[in-house]
Parts: C-alpha cells; sequence; structure tokens
C-alpha cells in the first residue's frame, strides 16, 4: 500500500494509511464492545440478580452474597475468552465489569433518583472492580482458564462482600422504629415505599439464618465462589461459542442477482484461515 | 494500454484522498438517535407524573397512548424506508468491486453497528433499569406504562431497525457476506430482536399470575438468554476484521501494481 513512510504501531511496522485504518477501526470497535457489553450484561444482571443490586434493605448477609458473584462471573468469563486467546488481552473481567457498573450508576441517578425519587442512598449498586482485578490477574499470571477458574472465580466471589463492607457497614447499623429493632438498611426501604416489592425483611429474616449467628456471609461467600468456578468454567466456553466464526451459504444468492463469479477467490477465503490476526497483520503488511 | 495504466494510477490515488468511510452521515444518524432518547427522557419526565398514574385517565390518553400510536406507526414505517431502500439499492455486480471500495463498505458496516449497539444500551441498559424503579412508583395497571411505552415500543423497535438494517448492508454490499450468512450476525440481530415476541409471555404473566415486579424472577428469563446473544458480536467483529484483512492485502497488491505502471 502507498503512502510514503510508515509508523511502528502495536510493535510492527506499518505504511501510514494501514496504521490510520487500524486505529480507526479500534476506536470504533471499542466503541461498539463498551456499549454492547454494558447493555446486555447489564440486563442478564438486573434480571437475574438485580433486586439485590437495586435497594439497599435487599444486601442482605445471605441471598444478595451468594447469587450477586454466582451471576456477576458470567460476561466477564465469557469476554476472557475473546480478549485473552484472541488478542492476548488481560482485561476482559475488569472491563465487563466497568460497562455493568457504567450502566448501573447512570441509571440509578437519572432513573431510579431523578425520575422516581428514591434516594440514591436507597439504590447504590454494589462493588465488583477489585474482585474483577483479581481474576484478571490471575488469567495473566496462569494463562489457563481452568486455574483461573480456580483461582480467580473462587477470588472474585470471596472478596465481595468484604469489597462492599466498608460503605454498606453504616447501614447495618441498628435502629429502633415504633417499637422493631431494624437496620438503617432497611428503614430507609421501609421509609420509601415500593409499590410492586415487599419490604425485604418480611421475605428473608425467616428465623433460620439465626443459627448461624454471624457467620452467615462467610457460608454464603464459600458457597458462591464454589458455584462461581462452575459458572466460569461454563461461560468461558459460552464466549467460545459465540465468538466463532460460523457462516452458511446463502441460498437467496440466485434471487438477488449474484452469480458464482461473484464468490470471493477461493484463494482469499483459504488466507482467513487458520491463521491468528496479528500473523494477518504481518502477511497484510 | 499504458493511457489505461496511467487512468488506473490517477484514479486509484483519487480514490485515497476519499474518507474512510461515510463519517458525516453516521455521526448525523447518531446525533438523531441521540436527540430521540433525550425527547423520551424527557417527555417521560413531564407527563409521567402528571399524566401517566392512572391509565383510565383522559389525560393519559392523550399524552401516553398518542406518543404509543405515534411510535408504533412512524418506526415500523422507517423499517419498511430503510430496508427496501437497502434491498433495491443492491449492489448487483459484486465481483467487480474494487478493494479499496470494498473496505470503504466494511467501515460503513462498523459504523452501521455502532449506531446498532448505541440503541441496543439504550433499550437494554438505560430505559430497562429505569422501568424497575417506575413499577415501584405506581401498582401497574396496564401493559402500556409510561415506561413500556418508551422501552418496548420506542426504543426496541429502533434498534431492530438498525440490526437488521446493517445485516441488510453487509447482505446487499459485501461479497462474503452476500454468498455466506454470519451466523454470529445473524444471533447478534436476531436475539435482541426476539426480546419483543418475548414480551408478549411478560405481560400475560404480569396479567394472569404475577402483580409483583421482582425484576429476577424466572418470568423475565427469556429477556436474559435474549440478551446473552448480544456477545455474538464479539465473533462478528472478528470476522469482520479478518475479512478487512483480506481486503487490504488486496489493496496492497493493487497499489503496488499501480506503482509500477507509474514507474
Amino acid at each position: 500500500m502507498q503512502g510514503g513512510t510508515s509508523v511502528r504501531l502495536y510493535g510492527l511496522e506499518w505504511p501510514k494509511e494501514s496504521a490510520r485504518i487500524s486505529r480507526v477501526l479500534d476506536l470504533l470497535v471499542a466503541a461498539i464492545l463498551f456499549l454492547a457489553v454494558s447493555g446486555a450484561f447489564h440486563l442478564h444482571y438486573m434480571l437475574t440478580a438485580g433486586d439485590w443490586d437495586m435497594w439497599i434493605d435487599w444486601k442482605d448477609r445471605q441471598w444478595w452474597v451468594t447469587l450477586s458473584p454466582i451471576m456477576a462471573i458470567t460476561f466477564p468469563a465469557a469476554l476472557q475468552y475473546v480478549f485473552w486467546t484472541k488478542f492476548r488481552l488481560p482485561i476482559a473481567a475488569t472491563f465487563a465489569v466497568v460497562c455493568l457498573l457504567f450502566g448501573q450508576w447512570i441509571n440509578r441517578y437519572f432513573g431510579f433518583h431523578l425520575w422516581s425519587y428514591f434516594p440514591m442512598s436507597e439504590v447504590i449498586p454494589a462493588l465488583l472492580i477489585p474482585g474483577a482485578l483479581v481474576l484478571d490477574v490471575a488469567l495473566l499470571l496462569t494463562g489457563n482458564f481452568l486455574f483461573t477458574a480456580m483461582s480467580g472465580a473462587f477470588a472474585f466471589a470471596l472478596l465481595f462482600y468484604p469489597t462492599n463492607w466498608f460503605w454498606l457497614a453504616p447501614y447495618r447499623l441498628p435502629v429502633e422504629v415504633m417499637g422493631q429493632l431494624v437496620s438503617v438498611g432497611d428503614y430507609i426501604s421501609y421509609a420509601f415505599t415500593r409499590t410492586a416489592l415487599p419490604e425485604y425483611i418480611r421475605l428473608i429474616e425467616r428465623g433460620t439464618l439465626r443459627t448461624f449467628g454471624g457467620h452467615s456471609a462467610i457460608i454464603a461467600s464459600f458457597f458462591s465462589a464454589f458455584v462461581s468456578i462452575l459458572m466460569y468454567l461454563a461461560w468461558w466456553h459460552i464466549g467460545m461459542l459465540l465468538a466463532r466464526v460460523v457462516t452458511t451459504p446463502n441460498t437467496l444468492k440466485n434471487f438477488m442477482g449474484l452469480t458464482d463469479k461473484d464468490e470471493p477467490a477461493e484463494a482469499a477465503q483459504k488466507a482467513i484461515d487458520g491463521t491468528s490476526l496479528q500473523g494477518r497483520f504481518v502477511a497484510a503488511e | 494500454m499504458s493511457i489505461t495504466m496511467t487512468h488506473n494510477a490517477k484514479s486509484a490515488a483519487e480514490d485515497r484522498t476519499q474518507p474512510l468511510a461515510n463519517f458525516k452521515l453516521a455521526a448525523g444518524v447518531t446525533l438523531a438517535v441521540l436527540a430521540l432518547m433525550v425527547f423520551w427522557r424527557i417527555f417521560q419526565q413531564v407527563y409521567a407524573w402528571s399524566a401517566g398514574l392512572d391509565s383510565t385517565e383522559p389525560a393519559f390518553d392523550v399524552a401516553w397512548m398518542t406518543l404509543l400510536k405515534v411510535e408504533l406507526s412512524v418506526i415500523p414505517l422507517l423499517w419498511v424506508v430503510t430496508w427496501a431502500y437497502l434491498w433495491f439499492t443492491r449492489d448487483r455486480n459484486l465481483g467487480a468491486l474494487k478493494p479499496r471500495e470494498e473496505l470503504r463498505r466494511y467501515f460503513n458496516l462498523v459504523l452501521f453497528i455502532f449506531i446498532y449497539a448505541l440503541c441496543v444500551w439504550f433499550a437494554t441498559s438505560f430505559f430497562a433499569e429505569q422501568d424497575a424503579s417506575w413499577h415501584q412508583v405506581v401498582v401497574r395497571d396496564t401493559s402500556f406504562t409510561p415506561s413500556h411505552i418508551v422501552l418496548f415500543y420506542g426504543t426496541m423497535p429502533l434498534y431492530v431497525l438498525f440490526g437488521v438494517g446493517s445485516f441488510l448492508y453487509a447482505m446487499t454490499r459485501l461479497p462474503k457476506f452476500a454468498t455466506q450468512i454470519s451466523i454470529p450476525f445473524v444471533l447478534a440481530v436476531v436475539g435482541p430482536f426476539l426480546i419483543l415476541p418475548n414480551l408478549g409471555y411478560n405481560e400475560w404473566g404480569h396479567a394472569f399470575f404475577l402483580m409483583e415486579e421482582v425484576f429476577s424472577y424466572p418470568l423475565h428469563w427469556g429477556f436474559v438468554v435474549m440478551g446473552w446473544s448480544v456477545l455474538a458480536l464479539g465473533g462478528l467483529l472478528i470476522q469482520i476484521a479478518m475479512h478487512m484483512l483480506e481486503v487490504i492485502g488486496r489493496l496492497s497488491q493493487e497499489d503496488e501494481v499501480s506503482v509500477a505502471t507509474q514507474r
């Protein structure tokens, strides 16, 4: 390709125009990925663990701790497959979680607070970034999805409760309301009525948890860590499945006015099979 | 012969001065989409509390049902016009497509997918979770709530417009997508589209047996599975990158020939 001088990009010498094409494409793909992952991951999370994430009184020591990491490790695992195996980028989990949090914070402010008038203190989303960083580091150090599942996914779930504990602590303080002892979090959600949801305390505090004293969150965390390992393995493979380039012949081809001479050259078709992306960048030079 | 080659070299040089893609059109459509999203959100802010609390009120009919009717007539019209335009202006001689034009079309496709992703984000993130907050403000007395009218009958049909549009663009203007149907592309377009039929199940469930709005109830899991298919965009983007690399390779060869001819 013409262009006179070459530039160095991603450790390779590129003709100027190729470098420009590559940069523009990178920016567009990054924007698409951010929007698509934010949208899809947010939809997935809000409809599987969202209630626990949306409301302060739902952030209990049993189900919130159990369910949130199990549902949150899905997209990070799937994206880790794509980012790591195709591009050697060890940032997928953090990227996915930041996308999720972006969607959540925008929504809690513009939707829950500005439109529906819930106080922000009632609708703060959980923090997931530290666990995601550990998950990425685990993959970077081990370079293996099985070891990442056993160490990183385990840590992702175990870190969830301690990560959130520091900002949640004030909402766990006891307060007496009309002769009843409740937490500040419970009371906030009692005061700001939800028309289609009972107070969580009526659903969850049935007495059996009391037998575990103060360590029910720890038990829930370890159980969550165990299931997160399995979820990580499953979603790594879902990522593998959805990132596959599979095609099927277009049976409408003739109807569209195309003929066999419109087929891409067989040699060109072969050239795109079985070569790594980076290898093909070099080949294109 | 040499005159023809000189002419080819000239036209190749002129070709290089053309923009890489139709960025102006893409920027215009992106701004229009953003303006529409802002309009919807402001409409909700103004009319949800004043006219959206009781579906039997005449004010509800004036504000909200009017918006619904406009959405249900304008967006399907946009479907027909856009998709028909893409189909009837299809390239019927893809075999003669020059590499540089093909590369330009790939960039246009990526821009098309960007606008699709933008609409998907507004639907599945911004307006979807907002729906959870509105259900906790007003007891649901209709399927056409102020949040549903924007989410299900506004933003979702809008992303269908761009999803199917981008698929048709690729199928009618790019040789590899014309001869081989890309399964990741099909998944990335059809999956989010199927959220709309799943809405029927959602409304049926809420009308018959579940008045509560716990978001994580199994009634909503159909939406989740459809949302997963957005991940197939990963496979599609890899496929597009692979195709573009192959086109760049052909472009390099073409340029080398043109340089040799000039000498």
